[in-house]
């Protein structure tokens, strides 16, 4: 027993779960390959990045959600209803203007669930229960129920269409959101503070960071990301349908925290959102493959996700171990220095 | 500490006072609506007030009645909501049918029930023993559980012959009361017994309410929570049997839908998001009001789609109101 | 030749409902000065601290910075003026490295992005100016407990304050930790930063401090030098005082060994405490906040595991892993906050007596609810509840009925073994002699009680006998007759059993 606490406890396990996202992705990638080789090719990847996309853009909308620590489960809602409105209105202004008044109700969307969360201090989760209902509904009003057609089945190929043999449009577009992101929560201060807004929000608040603004503004750009995901997928399929989006917001969700994103706020990763993804989709590409049935396919993603936030709340009360590269390369120039202070384990 | 000269100035700093408007508004706001709302509906359409259409109303919400006495359990108990729902009623009704030829009817709806509490079993340890997120576990076991279901059924949909358990279910007792609602005032009554009169009931609350102080009490506070989502799991797939005996058919997506209903009719009828407040009558009067009002929309020709945008709204002016109601009360 | 006073706050009274924290008190600090405040729990120091930060406005007095009367107006206003409070609860966010907490909230800034450089080349600056080894991009979660605490020194030191309040920094600290957190204090002193150190460890006063202020039931007793100052020249300060709140003991004839506890430990908290406690007897456990009075009463009761050591009640050995088994031990703990430990606000003053033995009055689940009843109005009464109604919600009562439902809740249960943490903590005089009359009657009955308690006369007056723990460890067991002077020896670690 002492000796399995004791692997539990190692650097090595701990790195591990660390960098889970890599290692799960490499695990996934080497299974692809043994159980259908096929995967490999470039085509193959740049159809499953394809597919994965349009969700992709969901989950990077969602990922500063859950780094301020809120929730938010509007965003399969507001994909359909701003589809909708890029095919719905597309007569009337013509397809460009339509697919950007389609992101405009995106942005409206996420203003009305930040007005939920951060005005009315609405608990997050029952917010954007309550606002996916009232849009889902929407949609289904506006539409009557029945998917509504664009008028030029051409003009979304552009969006789906691989350019120049190698990625989608919608793959580019996602991809340079996500870059963007990491870029932004790595590198500038108000990605930073984001951070100490999700993590400890009172001393955020002390240190003068309004936290109130910044969850406004993550409710605002998550919107805006679903809106954007639903325009591009009714072009794409040249079809606005009320329906939908119905799974994204828990394979959004998912994809976030198997990149790592911890649900109670305060840590996360736009590439290892990326990370989630990818290794969603070459999941699915597998089972997709071999023919496994879709309901398999759930079932695959629901135990995946439950193992993931499982092994984060065991190893999240292994606090005092830094696993970070820099720490790792230090700790082992450090063995032959004595340490100005004895590390001690939080008890 | 203290010496004789010490002066006291009048300054209520500590003492939570429980405001009057809190209080009234809080308990009366339900009956109030509605009464309203029967007001509302019998100007609207003559149809409304009679016995024929009040008692489709409560024939309809008896199935999502049932899984509302178990949500309210896991709202009391501050486990969040059970969103798992829709699987463990797809699984009552599919295995109900699945079965009953086999086993025939009544063992049948027992396996039903038994394996959709044994999700719920899954729940509990999850979110109260391993103290992880109950939305996203809830969520992500609902998503494994459907998919097992579907699995078991090979993905299409499940039929049953048995004409008798079906016109049993569907008639009435006595020619009056329809059984299935007996069935629900059944369940809810013995829920409310539950909830108020046993240990169970009162440790329910108390770990909702303060968890420290009732783990320092020698409460068993983790089994609480976990019976909280296991109850809900068992209702659920008892329902979701009820459902699939009175139709002789169940799809996979039979249950999507009651969780938000669930969830709506709880939170309207006052029961705290944040745990150790509520009661059952309360959230079926909410549920009796979500009904009513879709019932006179119903008459007034307004389609489904709409109700749905009427019930988001519902959700969120009920939520601010408790919030609003909370911070003039005293509490945060 | 003395440097420029920094601060001088005159004056300061501070009177909360039913207590005066604060009676006119002066301080005054200097540049380069560490101005070290004594006093026991209770005796204001925080109050006046909070004051400082400006999370309270003072009664009556005046605050001077640099000469000029300030008012401030609340903790961000206190920053800005210069005044950085380091707090025992870190205020960190642990996820972002520590150059980025350091500079939380003032980043330096090239366009909306982080200055990467000038963030670097600032926390390295203020690391290396305090003298401590600290990665500047280590993450500050994977600290430990001493470093964050650096770190949060670091953060405030940042902003150039001109007085920085420490606020027992070394409770939570070894010895070794404790020498680096001092070599930090004195960069901070060489760079003119006027200090001022709140401890009960006196020995580390005598050390670093310049100037030394006890305070005692929210009045200044004296500020001098601390040159050639010794622990009980502070003790003698601290404590002397009238006892003018004596509680009459009544004599109760003393049974036999109730619980005995052998070498209890529990790492980091306490380490190797024994000691009995008979039938009537009443123990007290004294000592400073964080000696681990608390921590060895959870122990007892199941709140929390000890490491090792044996716990018998009766004679008999129990283990004792949950609240349910110091339960079934005939062992009942009020515990030190009633709001968060004690009681259920929602409920009503009947189910929170009833909390603890409802499977008592139940049958095959069902609550006797007469029974309940009968039970609840009993003990309500018997406690002087006022009023007693028990269908009330509990948290509309004062704190001392509060209390006294706490103390309903627990004799509920018929302990053979009753445990007080701060029984009458927050609460009025006429509540305070109410509970010492239960004790008292409940000592009559043949309980055997530990009560823990910060007010030295409450103990004295009270108990047969008194065990005091410094810093985790056993250092006295005193009997009847001894001195507030004896206690505190004992509790600041002069004395070692």
């Amino acid at each position: 027993m002492n000796g399995l606490r004791r692997a539990f406890n190692s650097d090595t396990f701990l790195g591990l779960v660390r960098y889970r996202v890599l290692v799960i992705l490499v695990l996934a990638v080497v299974i692809s390959a043994i159980v259908a080789p096929s995967i490999l090719e470039f085509r193959s990847i740049s159809l499953s990045l394809d597919r994965i996309a349009t969700t992709g853009l969901v989950a990077v909308g969602l990922t500063p959600v859950l780094i301020a620590g809120q929730l938010d489960l509007s965003g399969g809602a507001i994909l359909a209803l701003s589809g909708i409105t890029a095919i719905g209105f597309q007569e009337q202004f013509g397809q460009l203007p339509a697919a950007a008044l389609g992101i405009v109700v995106g942005i409206l969307c996420g203003i009305v669930n930040a007005f939920l969360v951060v005005i009315l201090r609405i608990n997050s989760l029952v917010a954007t229960l309550a606002s996916m209902l009232f849009f889902r509904a929407l949609s289904h009003t506006i539409t009557d129920s029945r998917p509504i057609s664009g008028i030029d089945p051409l003009f979304g190929l552009a969006v789906s269409r691989p350019i120049e043999g190698t990625f989608t449009l919608r793959t580019i577009i996602f991809v340079l959101i996500i870059v963007l992101l990491h870029v932004w929560l790595t590198r500038t201060v108000a990605g930073r503070n984001l951070f100490a807004v999700g993590s400890n929000p009172a001393s955020a608040e002390a240190s003068g960071i309004r936290s109130r603004v910044f969850v406004f503004g993550t409710f605002v750009f998550s919107g805006t990301m679903a809106g954007i995901a639903g325009v591009i997928q009714s072009l794409s399929v040249n079809t606005g349908s009320p329906v939908f989006g119905e799974s994204t917001a828990l394979l959004a969700i998912a994809a976030v925290v198997i990149g790592g994103t911890r649900l109670e706020g305060g840590r996360g990763s736009a590439i290892g959102t990326l990370g989630g993804l990818l290794v969603m989709a070459t999941l699915t590409t597998v089972m997709e493959f071999k023919n496994v049935p879709a309901f398999i396919q759930d079932i695959v993603t629901g135990v995946i996700l439950l193992l993931l936030i499982l092994l984060d709340r065991f190893v999240s009360s292994k606090k005092g171990r830094d696993v970070s590269w820099t720490a790792l390369l230090r700790s082992l120039h450090r063995r032959r220095q004595t340490p100005e202070i004895e590390r001690t384990h939080a008890p | 500490m203290s010496d004789s000269s010490t002066k006291t100035h009048t300054v209520s700093v500590r003492l939570v006072k429980e405001s009057p408007l809190k209080r009234y508004a809080s308990a009366f706001a339900v009956p109030i609506g509605i009464v309203l709302l029967l007001i509302v509906g019998s100007i609207l359409s003559d149809r409304f007030l009679t016995v024929g259409n009040l008692t489709n109303v409560i024939i309809n919400m008896s199935i999502v009645g049932i899984i509302v006495v178990g949500m309210t359990f896991v709202f009391i108990t501050r486990g969040m909501a059970d969103l798992s729902v829709p699987a463990t009623v797809a699984v009552g009704g599919i295995l109900v049918l699945s079965l009953d030829q086999a086993i025939g009817t009544i063992p049948a709806a027992i396996v039903g029930v038994l394996v959709a509490g044994l999700a719920g079993v899954v729940n509990g340890l999850l979110i109260g023993y391993a103290k992880l997120n109950p939305v996203i576990t809830t969520l992500a076991t609902g998503i494994i559980v459907l998919g097992i279901a579907q699995a078991f059924v090979g993905g299409v949909i499940v039929y049953g012959d048995d004409t008798a358990a079906k016109e049993f279910i569907n008639g009435r007792l006595f020619g009056v009361v329809p059984v299935i609602v007996l069935i629900f005032l059944v369940v809810v009554i013995a829920g409310h017994l539950v909830l108020s009169r046993t240990v169970y009931g009162r440790w329910t609350y108390a770990v909702g309410s303060n968890p420290d102080a009732t783990e320092a009490s020698a409460v068993p506070v983790r089994r609480v929570k976990a019976g909280a989502f296991v109850l809900t799991a068992a209702l659920a797939g008892f329902s979701g049997v009820l459902l699939g005996i009175s139709l002789q058919a169940a799809r996979p997506a039979i249950g999507a839908g009651y969780e938000f209903d669930a969830i709506t009719a709880v939170v309207v009828g006052g029961v705290s998001l944040l745990g150790g407040s509520g009661s059952i009558p309360r959230a079926i009067g909410g549920l009796l009001f979500v009904q009513l009002l879709t019932n006179i929309m119903v008459l007034q020709g307004v389609p489904s789609e709409p109700q749905g945008m009427v019930k988001g709204a519902l959700i969120a002016g009920a939520i601010a109101l408790d919030v609003w109601l909370r911070r003039k009360g005293g509490r945060e | 030749m003395t440097a420029p006073a920094v601060l001088r706050m005159t004056g300061i009274s501070k009177t909360f409902p039913g207590i005066k924290a604060l009676t006119d008190v002066d301080l005054t600090v200097r540049a380069g000065e560490v101005h070290a405040i004594v006093g026991e729990n209770g005796a204001g120091k925080s109050t006046l601290m909070k004051i400082l930060s400006g999370l309270y406005q003072p009664d009556t007095g005046t605050i001077e910075l640099d000469g000029r009367p300030v008012r401030i107006s609340g903790p961000i206003d206190a920053r800005r003026r210069g005044i950085g409070m380091v707090y025992q609860e870190l205020n960190l966010v642990p996820d972002l490295s520590v150059e980025e907490n350091i500079m939380l909230g003032a980043t330096p800034r090239k366009a909306g992005f982080v200055d990467r450089k000038a963030l670097r080349a600032r926390a390295t600056e203020v690391l290396a100016e305090l003298g401590t080894r600290i990665e500047p991009s280590d993450i500050v979660g994977t600290l430990s407990v001493s470093q964050q605490q650096i770190v949060e020194i670091a953060k405030a030191y940042a902003s150039s304050p001109r007085i920085i309040v420490l606020d027992e920094p070394t409770s939570a600290l070894s010895e070794l930790e404790a020498q680096a957190l001092f070599r930090v204090i004195e960069r901070m002193r060489s760079a003119g930063i006027a200090i001022i150190y709140i401890s009960h460890r006196l020995r580390e006063v005598i050390e670093l401090a310049d100037e030394v202020t006890v305070l005692r039931d929210g009045r200044l007793i004296e500020t001098r030098s601390a040159e050639g100052i010794t622990a009980a020249d502070m003790i003698r300060l601290m404590v002397g005082r009238d006892l003018t709140d004596v509680f009459p003991k009544r004599e109760v004839e003393i049974g036999d060994v109730v619980l005995e506890v052998d070498g209890l430990s529990r790492a980091g908290a306490f380490e190797d405490v024994s000691f009995t406690v008979r039938a009537g007897e009443i123990v007290g456990l004294a000592g400073f906040v964080g000696a681990g009075r608390t921590e060895v009463a959870r122990a007892i009761f199941g709140l929390d595991r000890p490491d090792a050591g044996t716990i018998k009640v009766g004679g008999v050995e129990r283990t004792i892993h949950a609240p349910r088994d110091g339960v079934a031990a005939k062992i009942a703990y009020v515990p030190e906050d009633r709001k968060r430990d004690g009681l259920v606000p929602e409920l009503t003053v009947k189910d929170n007596i009833s909390l603890a033995i409802l499977d008592r009055i139940s049958t095959a689940g069902w609550i006797r609810a007469g029974e309940e009843k009968k039970l609840a109005r009993a003990k309500a009464t018997e406690l002087g509840v006022n009023p007693p109604v028990i269908e009330r919600k509990v948290n509309t009562f004062s704190g001392g009925n509060q209390q006294k439902v706490v103390f309903a809740k627990w004799l509920a249960t018929q302990p053979e073994v009753l445990i007080l943490d701060e029984p009458t903590r927050g609460v009025d005089v006429g509540a305070k002699a109410d509970i010492h009359t239960i004790v008292g009657e409940l000592a009559a009955q043949g309980v055997a009680i530990l009560m823990i308690s910060s007010e030295l006369p409450e103990v004295l007056a009270v108990s047969d006998r008194i065990v005091v723990l410094h810093e985790g460890r056993l250092t006295a067991v005193l009997d009847r007759g001894a001195t507030e002077q004896d206690v505190m020896r004992a509790a600041t670690g002069e004395v070692t059993a």
